[in-house]
C-alpha cells in the first residue's frame, strides 16, 4: 500500500463523516421548514394555537398531497407540537388500515365500498365521510395528434375496453366503435396506450367513467377492466413521458399531472353525454366536464372525540386555510355550497 | 495439449521460429484481452453514466439548498423538503445490520466451519438451507419481517418502527454474511490451525488468534456488501410500512421512513406548480445522500480491513 493512496482514502472518509456528523448536530433545527411555510403568507394565524398530539393519516395517494400540506400547516401553527404523519398506500389499503383501527383518517378517491363499511362496522369503527376536493381525470394524447380533439365514452371503450386487446392502430377500433355507437374519430395512426396500473385509484376511476357500463353489458360483470396490453406504470411521470414520446399516443392520468405538464400533452375533450367539454379548473368544478371525481377524507369519529389533536386537525383541514392547499396540490376546490355541506357533516358528527 | 519430453523440443523450436518471423500473434488470446477490456469499460461506463445522471440532476438543488436538504424533513414542497426523515431511518437500518446480522452471521459461520462436523447430515442440511435463503427475494423477507417484528414482537418494536425495519433488514442479509464469512474462514490454510494446535492451543484459541485475524479481510468484504444491500432495499420497507408523505418527528419506536422509499416516492410525484425544484431532483439528491452513507459504511470497513491485512500473520 502506498501512503498517498491511504491519505486520500482517509481524507475522503473524514469528509464524509463530517457531513454525517453535521447532519446529526442539526437535528434540533429540523423545524426549519416551519419558517419556510409561513412565507406562504396564509392567514390562519387567528385560529390560535393548536393542541399538541399526534394524528396518523393513511389512504389514497391522490389525497396524500392535500393531507401533507394541511399537516405541514398544523405543524407550523402548533409550533411543532401537533405531529401529523401522512402516508398514501392507496384507497383500498387505506380503508383496510382505517377499519382495522390503525389510522385516524383515511384519504379516499372514491366512496367507501359496502364490504369495507362492513369491516369498519364489525370492528366498531365509526366514521364520517368528508368531501374535500375534486379531481379531474384527463384523457391525453400528444400535442402533435391533430386528428383527435374530442372523444365520447363508446370511443374510449372501443380503444381501451376489454374487447380492444391487440389494437395497435386507432383504425383497428373502427369496427368495434361502429358496433357500440362511437362517434370516433379512428384515424389511421399508431395507437400506443399509457396509463396507471390496476392498483391505482385513477385506474378504478377511469374504468368507472369510461368502461364499466359498456363492458358489463357486452362482456359481462366479471370483465369490467381495460385492455391488458397497455404500458402501465405506478409512476405518473413515466406515463406522461410515454404519452409525450409518441405522436398518436393515448392515455389517462389525474388532472394535476396534466396541469403540471401542459407543454408536452394535449388533453382531449370528453363527451359524457352532454357534449364535448375539455378539462379545466372551471369545467371540473361546475361538473360540465364528465370525468371528474370527488376526493374524500374519512375521519374516525371515536378517535376524534378522545384525541383533541385529531379534532383540531380536521377543523384546520376544513378551514379556509386548509382547503386553500387543495389548489396547491393541483386539484380543484369545492364550490361554496359543497364546502358548507362538508363542514356541516363534520359539525354534526 | 500434452507436452511430453519428446515433443517439448519441437514446440520450443516452433515458438522461437514464430517469434523470429513475427508469426507469433496469439489471436485467440488477443481477442480475449479485447473482450475483457471491453466488458470492463462497459461496466465502468454504466457506473460513470449513472453517477453523472444523479449528480447532474441534483446539482442545482444541492447547490442552492446544501446542508438544508440533509437536515429538513419530508413534505410537500421540493424547495423546502429534505432527506432527514429518511436519513435517520437508513442510518439506523445500517446500524441494526452491523449490530445484529454481523455478530450472528459471523458466529454461525465460525460454528459451521470450525466446530460442526461438515460430514454430518444435519450440518449439510443447514448449509444448503442458508445458501437457499440467500436467494430468497427481498419482498418475502418483508412479509416475514412484517409478521415477525410488527405483529408478534410488537411489544419490543412498537409496530411499524425503525427497529422492526432494521431487524427485517438484518434477517435479509444474514445468509449473505454467513456465506461470505464461511468462505473467508475456509480459505485460511489448515497449516495455520495445525501450528496453533501443535503448541497446545484450544480450538477457541486457535479460532480467535489464528483463524479470525487471517479471515478478517474476507469477512469484512462480505459485511460491506451486506450493509450496502440493506441500505438500498426498498421492497421490504414498503411491506413493513414506511411512511411516504409527512413525518415531523423521527424516533426509534415511532413511524419511520428510509431513503430508498423516498427516492421511489419522489420519482413518481408531479412538480408542484409553484415550486422552483421538481420532486425528481429531490429524488436524485436523495440518491446522492444514500451513496454517501454507503460510502461511509464501506470506507470504515476498508480501513478496518487494511488494518487487519497489515497485522496478518506472516505478512
Amino acid at each position: 500500500m502506498t501512503s498517498p493512496r491511504r491519505r486520500i482514502l482517509a481524507a475522503a472518509i473524514g469528509l464524509a463523516l463530517t457531513a454525517v456528523a453535521c447532519g446529526g448536530d442539526d437535528e434540533p433545527t429540523a423545524d426549519s421548514p416551519s419558517t419556510g411555510v409561513s412565507s406562504d403568507g396564509d392567514a390562519p394565524a387567528g385560529d390560535g394555537s393548536l393542541p399538541g398530539g399526534s394524528v396518523f393519516v393513511s389512504g389514497s395517494s391522490t389525497v396524500e398531497p392535500i393531507s401533507i400540506r394541511v399537516g405541514e400547516l398544523a405543524g407550523e401553527l402548533s409550533g411543532g407540537d401537533l405531529d401529523v404523519v401522512v402516508e398514501g398506500p392507496g384507497t383500498g389499503d387505506g380503508f383496510k388500515k382505517f377499519c382495522g383501527g390503525e389510522s385516524d383518517i383515511s384519504g379516499a378517491s372514491r366512496s367507501i365500498k359496502d364490504t369495507e363499511a362492513e369491516t369498519c362496522a364489525s370492528n366498531g369503527i365509526e366514521y364520517v365521510e368528508l368531501e374535500v376536493a375534486i379531481d379531474g381525470l384527463s384523457v391525453l394524447t400528444n400535442p402533435n395528434n391533430s386528428a383527435v380533439d374530442c372523444v365520447d365514452i363508446p370511443t374510449l371503450y372501443a380503444l381501451l375496453g376489454p374487447e380492444s386487446e391487440g389494437f395497435n392502430n386507432w383504425s383497428d377500433a373502427a369496427a368495434l366503435g361502429a358496433e357500440v355507437g362511437a362517434a370516433g374519430p379512428f384515424p389511421d395512426a399508431e395507437l400506443g396506450v399509457y396509463g396507471p396500473g390496476e392498483e391505482s385509484g385513477t385506474y378504478d376511476t377511469f374504468v368507472e367513467f369510461a368502461i364499466e357500463d359498456l363492458a358489463a353489458e357486452r362482456v359481462g360483470e366479471e370483465s369490467i377492466f381495460t385492455r391488458a396490453d397497455y404500458s402501465s406504470s405506478a409512476n405518473d411521470n413515466f406515463i406522461i413521458e410515454g404519452i409525450a414520446g409518441s405522436d398518436t399516443s393515448l392515455g389517462w392520468v389525474g388532472y394535476s399531472f396534466f396541469d403540471a405538464n401542459r407543454d408536452v400533452l394535449k388533453a382531449l375533450a370528453v363527451d359524457a353525454g352532454d357534449g364535448c367539454a375539455a378539462p379545466s379548473a372551471e369545467t371540473i368544478a361546475d361538473g360540465s366536464y364528465g370525468f371528474s371525481r370527488s376526493l374524500y377524507i374519512y375521519v374516525n369519529t371515536g378517535n376524534a372525540a378522545e384525541n383533541s389533536a385529531l379534532a383540531a386537525f380536521v377543523d384546520l383541514y376544513l378551514s379556509d386555510a386548509g382547503l386553500a392547499t387543495v389548489a396547491d396540490a393541483g386539484y380543484v376546490g369545492l364550490p361554496a355550497d359543497r364546502i358548507a355541506a362538508t363542514q356541516a357533516a363534520w359539525a354534526g358528527r | 495439449m500434452f507436452t511430453t519430453p519428446a515433443t517439448a523440443g519441437e514446440h520450443a523450436a516452433a515458438s522461437v521460429r514464430a517469434g523470429l518471423t513475427r508469426q507469433d500473434r496469439d489471436v485467440a488470446g488477443m481477442a480475449m484481452l479485447a473482450t475483457l477490456l471491453f466488458t470492463t469499460l462497459v461496466t465502468l461506463f454504466i457506473l460513470v453514466a449513472l453517477l453523472a445522471q444523479v449528480i447532474g440532476e441534483s446539482s442545482s438543488l444541492l447547490g442552492e439548498r446544501g446542508v438544508d436538504f440533509v437536515t429538513s424533513p419530508i413534505g410537500s414542497d421540493p424547495d423546502k423538503i429534505g432527506v432527514w426523515s429518511g436519513l435517520y431511518g437508513s442510518i439506523f437500518i445500517g446500524v441494526f445490520v452491523v449490530l445484529v446480522a454481523i455478530p450472528l452471521g459471523l458466529a454461525a459461520a465460525i460454528y459451521l466451519e470450525e466446530y460442526a462436523n461438515a460430514k454430518h447430515r444435519l450440518t449439510r442440511l443447514i448449509m444448503v438451507n442458508i445458501r437457499n435463503l440467500a436467494g430468497v427475494p427481498a419482498v418475502i423477507y418483508g412479509v416475514l419481517g412484517f409478521i415477525l417484528f410488527t405483529q408478534w414482537l410488537e411489544p419490543v418494536t412498537n409496530g411499524q418502527s425503525v427497529i422492526a425495519a432494521g431487524l427485517t433488514m438484518a434477517l435479509l442479509v444474514l445468509p449473505i454474511v454467513v456465506i461470505t464469512s464461511m468462505e473467508a474462514i475456509r480459505a485460511v490454510p489448515g497449516s495455520l490451525r495445525d501450528a496453533g494446535f501443535g503448541v497446545g492451543a484450544s480450538r477457541w484459541e486457535v479460532t480467535r488468534d489464528h483463524v479470525l485475524p487471517y479471515a478478517a479481510p474476507g469477512i469484512l468484504t462480505g459485511t460491506v456488501l451486506s450493509v450496502a444491500r440493506a441500505l438500498g432495499e426498498a421492497a421490504p420497507l414498503i411491506i413493513i410500512g414506511a411512511i411516504t408523505g409527512l413525518l415531523p418527528e423521527t424516533s426509534l419506536t415511532g413511524k419511520f421512513t428510509a431513503i430508498p422509499i423516498l427516492i421511489y416516492q419522489w420519482t413518481g410525484r408531479p412538480k408542484p406548480p409553484n415550486s422552483e425544484f421538481a420532486f425528481t431532483e429531490s429524488a436524485a439528491a436523495a440518491g446522492l445522500v444514500l451513496l454517501v452513507i454507503v460510502l461511509v459504511f464501506n470506507a470504515s470497513a476498508v480501513l478496518l480491513r487494511n488494518r487487519f491485512e497489515k497485522s496478518r500473520v506472516g505478512s
